[in-house]
């Protein structure tokens, strides 16, 4: 009787709906991932056992190391692009201003949109001949540019394009944190003769470091992962430009149907996602502070 | 950024309730009162779902011995996908509407019924009515493993008012190449923002599959006849690629297509004057007067095909035959014509023309009578492998290098040859 009645007991059985969720559509895929990264498996004939082969393959491949220097080079310019554009937007709309409700809303509503119809109206936009963009950029005596259809240039839109989509998401934390500073701090060093540049840089800007941390883990594990949108618009391309590591997975496993290889892909990104994830939270502990 | 999450969780939860649904015994299809149960898996919408309804309705009420139940699948694209889920789990359909590129793949699972004896036992159906395309689609190292389900092909469709707009003739079925790229030239006005024609250039099939009419049309071949090398890289595969890259790179007289169909809204409205398109793109055209005619000649006017298929799997005897009672009845001539004259396709048997019917179809469908003309001129299939996406794959790239002028036609062919010779190397 005692033992039904314990604390212990009960929290298990609260969380195990979830936990029993998790671990079937978390763990388990993860765990299959893992036995099907040794196995030769077309996901058609009987697989069969290869051991460490398809990591050893992924040594020697160009285009998976090529996907990989896409990848990195993406996620250093979203993460800090993305999170510099949404803390200046946030301080924006902290103020008290006319239609605060309004342009809140417009800023979040790219977050809530779906990617493919995001993608849809970004490829008009982008349209070299057509698109909205190089009409603006000759209306100011800019050449035409090639965007998506440009090797050269596709990265960068679809960095301007994931900026402008998940923007809000940033904001939203970044306003909420804002909102949490006490105002005596803020009053305390305008009395003490701060400037407002000196006010936000050395008592904002700290107090917002839990929020910030937050923001670069998160994004960092979204940009690392990023697909939907490459599928939407360039699909890997033009001369796989815009291949990253997620999408020359989907290609191998689902286009190639070398499912082993694709899987041995997934896990050598899981690591590594977790080895950057250790990291930002190790050298946070000795940048961010947190109010006690 | 999560889409491909999601799909990988519904696989695996595909993958866990078909394998449990297996393993709990016989399943819903089956034998009762004498009447057999079968089901068929299908991705049809619109017009082709309804008439996929009125037929198999009609063959339960004429065939009291056995009940087809109709399965919608979702989209096409991903039914291999489901289907091996099913064969996994023990429980396939008997019938499944599936891609012909993938009839490869599917012939190396072992519930995959093989037809040879089939169609030799039943002289009614007569397997040499269906076009050769269909028939080299379906077959494999000798094995029959789908009946054609559908059939289609590329031909050059144009807008007449913007011919007439340039004082240009029509095209003729006479074209050449050289025609096409003269009258590319004229109907290219960049103040308009119009272009005289279209080229998706995603690197994917639809530029590889392209690409692959023309080099047939100056006799080139995608591998050698042994399969065993690449053949494209020979002087018709960098003629074909020259043109491409003459008419995009020199001319500037194609709207270069990044994979997301921008070009039928573009031909819709106006702005391009010819494309190498299939039947499925005609109903996007309401706002254009169109013709159609064959494809333009190198050394011939080949055109290519991509007919799907329906494959048969192996539930027991049973089931197997009254499977193949239903799908010789669905496409035989007399129920091809039924299913074009509901849903504008092409009909899948040749003998289908010589139906009193055929006439009001041609007249209810404008521009089909050219597409079915034109399927005497699909002489050759791409290569029927499972090694198939990784080949186009490396073609892909070739001729989208060539179209935004970062190679030369000769050097990209050779380089995506090496490539293919490696891929049929590997063990």
């Amino acid at each position: 009787m005692r033992f039904w009645r314990s604390d212990h007991v009960s929290g298990w059985l609260f969380v195990a709906p979830a936990a029993f969720l998790i671990i079937l559509f978390g763990v388990v895929p993860i765990g299959w991932a893992v036995l099907l990264s040794f196995q030769h498996n077309d996901l058609l004939s009987p697989p069969s056992w290869v051991g460490a082969a398809n990591y050893r393959a992924l040594q020697h491949d160009p285009v998976f190391r090529k996907s990989i220097h896409i990848t990195i080079v993406y996620t250093l310019l979203f993460v800090p692009i993305s999170i510099a554009a949404a803390l200046a937007v946030a301080v924006a709309l902290n103020a008290k201003i006319r239609f605060l409700a309004l342009y809140r809303t417009a800023v979040f509503i790219p977050v809530a949109v779906s990617t493919v119809a995001t993608a849809i109206v970004f490829n008009w936009v982008f349209d070299p001949t057509y698109g909205i963009a190089n009409w603006g950029l000759n209306e100011v005596g800019i050449s035409s540019q090639g965007f998506f259809q440009d090797p050269n240039e596709a990265l960068y839109t679809i960095v301007a394009m994931t900026v402008w989509g998940w923007i809000g998401f940033d904001v939203i934390i970044y306003l909420a944190a804002l909102q949490g500073i006490p105002q005596e701090l803020i009053e305390a060093a305008q009395i003490d003769g701060a400037s407002r540049w000196a006010t936000f840089r050395s008592v904002v800007l700290p107090l917002l470091g839990p929020a910030t941390l937050f923001l670069v883990v998160w994004s960092t594990i979204n940009a690392l992962q990023l697909f939907d949108e490459i599928y939407n618009t360039t699909r890997g391309g033009p001369l796989q430009s815009t291949t990253t590591v997620v999408y020359y997975l989907y290609e191998q496993a689902f286009q190639f149907f070398n499912a082993g290889y694709g899987a041995a892909v997934a896990l050598v990104l899981l690591v590594a996602i977790l080895v950057v994830t250790l990291l930002q939270f190790l050298l946070s502990r000795r940048l961010v502070h947190y109010t006690s | 950024m999560t889409s491909l999450r999601k799909l990988l969780v519904l696989a695996a939860f595909a993958f866990l309730t078909m394998a449990a649904a297996g393993c709990g015994g016989s399943s819903s299809s089956g034998s009762s009162n004498g009447v057999v149960n079968i089901t068929i898996w299908h991705g049809y919408i619109d017009a082709e779902g309804r008439a996929m309804t009125t037929l198999v309705n009609q063959f339960n009420q004429t065939h009291p011995k056995i009940h087809v139940s109709v399965h919608f699948y979702g989209n096409s694209d991903y039914a291999l996908q489901k289907v091996l889920a099913a064969i996994a789990g023990g429980d396939p359909p008997d019938i499944s509407y599936l891609y012909g590129s993938w009839a490869a793949n599917i012939a190396e699972s072992p519930r995959t019924l093989v037809l040879n004896n089939y169609i030799k036992n039943d002289p009614s159906f007569d397997w040499n009515d269906f076009w050769p395309a269909e028939r080299q689609v379906a077959t494999v190292n000798g094995k029959i493993v789908g009946v054609p389900a559908l059939v289609d092909n590329l031909a050059l469709v144009y807008n007449k008012k913007l011919f007439n707009a340039a004082g240009l003739a029509y095209p003729t079925k006479n074209w050449t190449w050289a025609n096409l790229q003269a009258a590319a030239k004229q109907l290219t006005i960049p103040s308009e923002k119009q272009f005289g024609w279209a080229y998706v250039n995603d690197a994917s099939e639809d530029t590889v599959w392209r690409f692959e009419a023309l080099l047939w049309q100056q006799d080139g071949n995608i591998l050698t006849p042994d399969g065993k090398h690449a053949a494209f890289d020979s002087a018709a595969g960098v003629k074909a690629l020259t043109l491409l890259q003459q008419m995009a790179v020199n001319d500037h007289s194609v709207y270069l297509d990044s994979g997301n169909g921008l070009y039928a809204n573009l031909f819709n409205s106006g702005h391009i004057g010819m494309l190498y398109t299939g039947p499925w793109d005609l109903s996007s055209f309401p706002n254009v007067d169109f013709g159609v005619q064959i494809l333009p000649a190198g050394m011939n006017h080949q055109t290519i095909s991509g007919p799907d298929n329906w494959v048969l799997f192996n539930n027991g005897t049973a089931r197997a035959n009254a499977a193949w009672t239903f799908i010789s009845w669905f496409t035989s001539a007399q129920q091809s014509l039924h299913w074009s004259l509901l849903t504008g396709d092409l009909p899948i048997r040749a003998s289908v023309l010589k139906l009193p019917g055929y006439r009001t179809y041609i007249s209810k469908y404008r521009g089909v009578s050219t597409f079915v003309a034109n399927l005497s001129n699909a002489v050759k299939v791409r290569p029927v492998t499972p090694l198939y996406p990784k080949i186009s794959a490396a073609i892909g790239q070739a001729v989208q290098a060539v179209l935004l002028g970062k190679a030369q036609p000769q050097q990209a062919l050779q380089q995506a040859a090496q490539q293919v010779n490696a891929i049929l190397a590997a063990p």
